[in-house]
């Protein structure tokens, strides 16, 4: 039995190594022709590169290394680019936006991490270092998502958190139709996706489900954060508190005397331990230097 | 009575080595020189920080930490010879209690500035005692090592004054400024019966209370490792291993001390064959004693061999620092041991080998200590390079670990050149005792 599987193991993990290793040059990225033609609607200057620059240094850095320096982590599989090489300044501003969001293999998504804004300020700053780059603009006008309201309720029964998405047009209220939507959770680390992502309906609701035992602070408070995309209204973040989570209430870990905390909140025994050593010695010197001082009084007499 | 002319040869052999001679001029200025260079390449460390050492994420505690343990551990030597010995009644090692003092003080007051030495920004000392929490074993350190300088001095200074005394009478070509200065340290020393009884009283509560001062000392020393979870330093002996191990060092450091002062100051009448032959037995005994722990601190991890454990010691054991880890305990520990077992090996010569065997084996211990824990960290170090993983110390690295033993030299070499390095008061004293 065993010496008929030596084979067909052998295979498996060549296949299995081989894929591993060849799969970073076999594929390339898949960017979908709209999501290619997309446009900035942020303009490419001096201003937005350096704010991109600071967004960079905090999360593309540490892989990417310096622009145009070469630097890169050339330990990961496949190695990330310099981002001023051609390669990767011919692609286009919406193919850079497209990696930039959905991330593959080791690259991470930064969707939800970044904002929009952001995220172009970042291309901002990647295109500073071509100099032949042209910028085309997006007609898109950012101000529009100024319209949206997001309105968050919850249904307890159904454990349901209901979203409804509109904008308020000069004439008249209208739904955001199959608007990309996102539900997060905010946690101490980051976003918690709540359910999957959505897409609004006719009405411009979404429905989600909600998880009854997301512990919340003391009164059981969650904040939750609705992110939508829509074509016309671009990016919208909402942040709103909804009293849905298990009232949680753990003392903090700086709350008591401890080893770990500060030096007004030592334990008392160490406090008690180390001041009664030096005062022990503080004692002791006195009683030298008085036997001292004794000694030269009596040599006066 | 004692005769006079007895009294006068003593007190002219103890006083013949205070004075400026050609060789100590020369000595001086190797000392001088050597401290310049030293601190030349810790200038350049000073300006560019701790980049110029091997030092770096993984391995940060290098030679300037096993540095400062060897440093600490060589000062323990006070409280052994004057205090343990004194207190217990062993008369023999009296003449040798001055010379320990200088030693243990001289190496205690060098050991804060070795921490120091670690520091790429030394002007954060000052945080210690701005933001220092009393929960950090870093504090109790600084807070132990300053009260030992402390005590190590007035231990060496208050059985000092009737020799200061003797210094300012019976010196002669001494500037009057020098005299003044014995003078005014003597404190009026008349050698009243009622001064006598201060003197000895201070004398006796000093070396019963530097014992404790001595242990937190290097306990605490130790603490700074074994208050971790770090494999190597993870153990509960970790307290006395360091303190047996400080008195094979300090011991070794006296005679090596011994053998130079002998010789030097001619002084074979008062440093004699039989204290070689004495403090050799003594070398045996504190190294017995570390070699017990030793195999504690070894064997008893060694047999089970837990997953961390195992990385560590095999490196030890026959990996990357096999060849040190046993040269350190063949011919720092073993080797010593059986060959001072043997009456023709505790005289002086022999005995300045192999105590300099045992003291260069002593620091290297505090190597095998402090770094090869450092590389075995309990994540996997992975994508970094190379000189990231193992750690080599740098040519600046070395000079600056130089350093401290030029200032020790310096200090020892200045003190037993200012103040009689045998206490001419306790041997007239001795003798007086011994005549009636």
């Amino acid at each position: 039995m065993l010496r008929k599987n030596i084979p067909y193991r052998f295979v498996l993990t060549v296949i299995l190594v081989a894929s591993f290793y060849l799969q970073p040059f076999a594929q390339g990225w898949d960017v979908p022709a709209d999501k290619k033609a997309k446009n900035s609607y942020i303009k490419f200057d001096k201003a937005t590169a350096k704010e991109g620059e600071t967004v960079y240094t905090k999360n593309c850095q540490s892989c990417h290394g310096d622009i145009g320096k070469n630097n890169s982590l050339k330990s990961l599989k496949p190695i990330p680019p310099d981002l001023s090489s051609t390669k990767s300044q011919q692609l286009t501003d919406g193919e850079l936006f497209y990696i930039l969001n959905t991330g593959r293999m080791i690259m991470p998504s930064f969707n939800n991490v970044l904002s929009e804004t952001d995220r172009w300020k970042v291309i901002s700053y990647i295109r500073s270092f071509n100099n032949s780059y042209i910028q085309v603009l997006s007609k898109t006008d950012p101000t529009k998502s100024n319209l949206v309201k997001i309105n968050l309720s919850y249904d307890s029964i159904n454990s349901i958190v209901r979203v409804q998405v509109t904008a308020s047009e000069k004439a008249g209220v209208v739904a955001l139709k199959n608007s990309e939507i996102i539900l997060f959770a905010n946690r101490y680390f980051g976003k918690l996706q709540i359910d999957k992502t959505l897409r609004t309906d006719n009405d411009g609701i979404a429905l989600f489900r909600f998880t009854k035992n997301l512990p919340g602070d003391k009164s059981g408070n969650v904040e939750l954060i609705v992110k939508v995309n829509d074509d016309k209204y671009g990016e919208i973040l909402s942040q709103s508190k909804l009293k849905i989570g298990v009232p949680t209430d753990k003392p903090s870990l700086t709350e008591k005397r401890a080893i770990w905390n500060v030096l007004l909140k030592a334990p008392i025994w160490l406090i008690i331990t180390y001041t009664s050593g030096v005062l022990i010695f503080g004692v002791f010197l006195l009683f030298l230097l008085y036997g001292l001082f004794r000694i030269k009084k009596s040599g006066n007499n | 009575m004692l005769e006079q002319s007895k009294i006068e040869k003593i007190t002219s052999d103890l006083l013949r080595p205070i004075r400026l001679s050609k060789s100590f001029m020369a000595w001086m200025g190797f000392l001088g020189v050597s401290l310049v260079v030293c601190l030349g390449a810790y200038a350049m460390q000073l300006k560019d920080g701790l980049v110029v050492t091997g030092l770096g994420d993984y391995v940060s505690w290098g030679m300037y930490i096993s540095n400062f343990v060897f440093f600490v551990a060589t000062s323990l030597i006070g409280m052994l010879i004057s205090a343990v010995l004194g207190l217990s009644g062993a008369k023999w090692a009296s003449p040798l209690a001055r010379i320990a003092e200088i030693i243990a003080l001289a190496f205690a007051a060098v050991a804060g500035l070795v921490i120091v030495s670690d520091m790429g920004h030394p002007e954060r000392l000052l945080n210690v005692f701005m933001y220092g929490r009393i929960q950090s074993p870093i504090l109790w350190d600084v807070t132990v090592v300053t009260i030992y300088v402390l005590i190590s001095a007035l231990f060496l200074y208050i059985p000092l004054i009737p020799d200061l005394k003797i210094c300012a009478d019976k010196l002669d070509k001494l500037p009057p400024f020098a005299r003044n200065i014995y003078k005014a340290l003597s404190l009026n020393w008349s050698g009243s019966h009622e001064q006598e009884k201060i003197i000895k009283q201070l004398t006796r509560a000093i070396a019963i209370f530097i014992i404790p001062v001595a242990l937190a000392i290097h306990t605490v020393t130790s603490w700074l490792f074994a208050s971790t979870s770090r494999v190597g330093w993870d153990s509960t002996i970790f307290g006395p291993y360091f303190v047996t191990g400080a008195f094979v060092s300090g011991t070794a450091a006296v005679i090596i001390a011994m053998y130079f002062y002998r010789k030097n100051y001619k002084l074979e009448d008062y440093i004699t064959l039989s204290h070689f032959d004495k403090i050799g037995k003594l070398l045996v005994l504190v190294s017995l004693i570390y070699l017990y722990f030793n195999l504690n601190e070894y064997m008893v991890p060694g047999y089970k061999m837990k997953k961390f454990d195992a990385i560590h010691l095999n490196a030890l054991f026959t990996g990357t620092h096999a060849l040190l880890f046993w040269s350190v305990q063949i011919f720092g520990l073993i080797l010593p041991i059986i060959l001072l077992v043997f009456n023709k090996m505790r005289k002086p010569l022999p005995m300045l080998v192999i105590a300099s065997f045992v003291l260069v084996g002593a620091w290297f211990k505090r190597y095998i200590i402090v770094i090869p824990t450092m590389e075995h960290p309990f994540l996997p170090i992975q994508n970094v390079p190379l000189n990231f993983k193992v750690y080599s110390p740098t040519l600046i690295e070395t000079l600056v670990t130089i350093a401290p033993f030029i200032l020790v030299l310096l200090i020892i070499t200045i003190l037993s050149k200012v103040i009689p390095i045998i206490s001419i008061h306790e041997t007239i004293k001795e003798l007086e005792e011994k005549n009636n």
